[in-house]
């Protein structure tokens, strides 16, 4: 049987298509090198060895797009069009890349107004 | 370190948060080797002093470099690798980013260096005795040194 705290942190970490993300505020995102850099600031330290996070062009295009106005559903009917792909595709890169992102916790919900 | 790294490293401190990376290069040999990894902690206001190894934006050549504080003139610190020919120059406190507190090797802490005898080595390094009388000394005994302990 699943301890009830323990089933809402894994609910906490599933994505949601209807939901809207913006990343959080404990990481530091800069490009170098035509690629974003992500930092995670865990435990107040930025480290640079083992805890790094790399987007590569596909990811950038998502990434831009979690500005928490902007629910999963409308980045995948957005990128859809922009990359002339099916959404069925789409949809599988961003909620696989918004999953890690949040359980790695470099994005957050943002609640419903 | 490029402008773009040391953008990020900036932007980590800015948030108060320290900052591990891999140091390259030899010029603070034997205290901190190519490839150990360092841990810059943000100022948090205060300043620099003499003996503590510092992370700051070299004002000739704008790459980051982490070298010991030997000296101090009004708001510009003297700077020198601790087993570099050269000093890097007074450095604007400005151009100072963060403070090294603490250094891998291997995955081990190194504690020589940065404690109380780091005043110590900043004096010997001003004087260039680090490169030119210690580490020779070293390199004589450390075979002898490693015997010992085996």
């Amino acid at each position: 049987m699943i301890d009830t705290d323990m089933e809402e942190v894994f609910m906490e970490t599933e994505v949601s298509l209807d939901a809207a993300y913006v990343p959080s505020e404990d990481i530091v995102a800069r490009e170098i090198e035509g690629e974003l850099i992500i930092v995670p600031l865990v435990a107040g330290i930025g480290n640079m060895e083992d805890e790094l996070f790399t987007l590569n062009e596909t990811g950038r295009a998502i990434w831009d797009k979690l500005d928490g106005e902007r629910s999963l559903e409308e980045v995948v009917k957005e990128l859809s069009i922009e990359f002339e792909a099916p959404e069925g595709e789409i949809e599988k890169d961003v909620m696989g890349l918004a999953q890690e992102l949040l359980k790695k916790r470099i994005i957050v919900e943002v609640p419903e107004a | 370190m490029g402008p773009a790294l040391i953008d990020l490293l900036r932007a980590v401190l800015d948030k108060e948060a320290l900052f591990r990376f891999r140091a390259k290069g030899f010029s603070m040999v034997p205290f901190i080797k190519d490839d150990d990894v360092v841990t810059v902690s943000p100022l948090w206001g205060g300043s620099p002093g003499v003996g503590d190894v510092v992370a700051f934006v070299s004002p000739y050549s704008e790459r980051l470099v982490v070298h010991r504080v030997v000296g101090k003139k009004g708001d510009h610190y003297l700077i020198k690798g601790d087993s570099a020919r050269e000093p890097d120059g007074l450095v604007p406190r400005i151009n100072i980013l963060g403070r090294v507190r603490a250094v891998e090797r291997n995955g081990k802490e190194i504690l020589l260096g940065l404690g109380p005898e780091r005043v110590l080595i900043a004096r010997l390094t001003r004087n260039g005795l680090i490169l030119n009388l210690l580490l020779p000394i070293w390199r004589l005994i450390r075979p002898i040194a490693r015997r010992w302990a085996t």
